[in-house]
């Protein structure tokens, strides 16, 4: 079990990206939170075992079709924060 | 809508088997466990969405052909070999439907099931066949009684359970009385080729 | 405004067995003829004369403005290597998906049963992939997988390595370890052309260095292996391929098919192709 900060750059501003997000994260059964920080950047924290973890930027990095995303970045994290 | 469609006889599936079914124009895997379980799945991958009725069976579990994700009898994904490292997680699973075995036949039910499929007495399975076309029951002089359509066919009691499938088709699970001798069972057969030239004759 | 997807290059024919009776064939959806005039070859569509070349075996045409030129591959003019114009395959379904396919090595040991793969050798371990921004290209490299028999030439098993390249969104092209040569690679590549959304043609042609295996034996192997792949392609749900993974699970060992349908995605070509999760 690892945790992660993936900070997600592209074109984001689609309503749908952030629920899109939501739903591959429940679909591989891993904790998360979203966060937008902006149209072009959105901060995922995730939680799971690293393959899985791998699996979650291999979704996002398609992501739905109203979004391009262009870069992840990945940083390691003690954990999910509170609530 | 029944809660049960019948799809196919039970020797038709023998342990080991896996193959495709069609239920209210919903494409399944019917398959059967090592042990005998009977299984009707979503006919889908989560992974790729290669159908899983191409897949194979080992042991209790279901694995697709693709990329050899294999499946529980839960509809869970237990093995990703590409992750020999990976617990999958319980949230990878196939869409699971009900399938049972009653008097010799496999049915499934897609939603929830409030009642047990017809228990069909004093008969034996004969054969399945899939016609070309539309079959009316009722013009073939069958009568409906106790959740099959009755009647005869070569000089044989036999009653049929008709599966509908897309395209105008559907297949016909026929079971001859249980006092059939073997000579009966061969006039029953032919009686069927007849039915089916005849319902695929009308409506061509 | 230029459509991305007519102004790329299809193959159409293969030049070997392009008879005196022409072919009539289709690209995207519309009537196409490949026929000798002149002792020259024309493609024509709807009265009109495409763009057209004979490279790599085949008979490439363009239905609109080519983009760019043919791409290259520098080892098809390499003195030494064979080159195996395997002939065609159909397959009813999106010519994407074909690709896709051809750029998976997970599938090996349950598809190539014993041949290019095996039971308990199944982890895919992790690869590079990086689209070349200089040449608009997928290159997937340092992919390694252990295979019970590589190649005709290959006598047992071995760990191969390999580098796959997208050079245009039909065209794939596989660099393989080359047993009997070091230190070279053998090129293995899938043309697909595109008849409609759903329905392709599937020319392989291969650049090999092996002066042994007879012709025949070398194009068997590789008709063996793309029929196995068919049965896998004409059975997949979407029959186009998902632009959004809403409704699949891609994991690491799924990244170079992830970066071949990011790579589509930017660059607009949908034909084939799903754009919403179904």
């Amino acid at each position: 079990m690892q945790a992660e900060r993936f900070i997600i750059r592209g074109d984001l501003a689609a309503p749908t990206f952030l629920p899109w997000v939501a739903r591959h994260l429940h679909r591989l059964g891993l904790h998360g939170q979203t966060r937008r920080e902006s149209d072009a950047c959105v901060e995922l924290l995730v939680q799971g075992p690293p393959d899985l973890i791998d699996a979650m930027e291999m979704g996002v990095s398609l992501g739905p079709i109203e979004a391009w995303v262009e870069t992840i970045e990945r940083f390691r994290i003690n954990g999910l924060p509170d609530g | 809508m029944p809660d049960w469609t019948p799809v196919a006889l039970l020797r038709d599936l023998p342990p080991l088997v896996v193959m495709p079914v069609t239920v209210d124009g919903v494409d399944l895997a019917l398959w059967r466990s090592a042990s005998g379980r009977i299984a009707a799945w979503a006919d889908r991958c989560p992974h790729r969405g290669m159908r899983l009725s191409h897949g194979f069976v080992r042991g209790e579990a279901l694995s697709c052909i693709y990329h050899g994700w294999s499946y529980a009898q839960s509809g869970q994904c237990q093995r990703i070999p590409a992750h020999p490292d990976l617990e999958p997680p319980e949230a990878i699973r196939v869409p699971v439907h009900h399938a049972t075995e009653a008097g010799g036949v496999i049915w499934v039910a897609l939603d929830t099931v409030t009642t047990a499929p017809p228990a069909l007495a004093g008969v034996q399975p004969l054969r399945s066949v899939t016609l070309d076309a539309r079959f009316d029951p009722a013009s073939a002089g069958l009568t409906e009684s106790g959740g099959a359509w009755r009647g005869t066919l070569g000089g044989v009691a036999v009653a049929v359970l008709v599966q509908p499938l897309p395209d105008n088709r559907c297949a016909l699970h026929v079971l001859a009385e249980s006092k059939a001798s073997p000579t009966d069972l061969v006039a029953a057969s032919r009686g069927i080729e007849t039915l089916r030239r005849q319902a695929e004759g009308v409506s061509a | 405004m230029t459509d991305p997807i007519r102004d790329e290059w299809y193959p159409v024919a293969l030049v070997s067995q392009l008879g005196p009776e022409g072919r009539d064939t289709r690209l995207l959806g519309e009537p196409v003829r490949v026929a000798w005039q002149d002792g020259a070859i024309i493609v024509t569509s709807g009265g009109h004369t495409l763009p057209s070349q004979q490279r790599y075996g085949h008979v490439w045409a363009c239905p609109g403005t080519p983009a760019r030129p043919l791409f290259d591959i520098p080892e098809a003019d390499q003195p030494g290597r064979r080159l195996v114009d395997v002939g065609l395959v159909r397959v009813k379904c999106s010519p994407l998906r074909a690709v896709e396919n051809f750029l998976d090595i997970a599938h090996f040991p349950f598809v190539h049963t014993d041949i290019l793969g095996a039971e308990p050798h199944t982890e895919v371990g992790k690869y590079d992939v990086a689209i070349r921004e200089e040449v608009d290209e997928v290159w997937a490299t340092k992919v390694h997988f252990y295979q019970p028999q590589a190649a005709k030439s290959a006598a047992g098993g071995i760990t191969t390595e390999y580098m796959y390249r997208v050079p245009a969104p039909t065209v794939s092209i596989l660099y393989k370890t080359c047993p009997p040569r070091p230190g070279e690679w053998d090129v293995i590549t899938l043309f697909v052309q595109p008849l409609d959304e759903e329905l392709c043609e599937v020319w392989p042609w291969m650049a090999l260095f092996d002066d042994d295996t007879p012709m025949t034996d070398l194009i068997h192997f590789q008709q063996t292996i793309f029929l196995q792949d068919r049965s896998i392609l004409e059975n997949q749900l979407p029959h186009r391929l998902p632009l959004d993974p809403g409704m699949e699970i891609p994991t690491r060992a799924d990244l170079t098919s992830i970066a071949y349908r990011r790579w589509l995605k930017r660059r607009g070509y949908t034909y084939g192709a799903q754009l919403v999760a179904a």
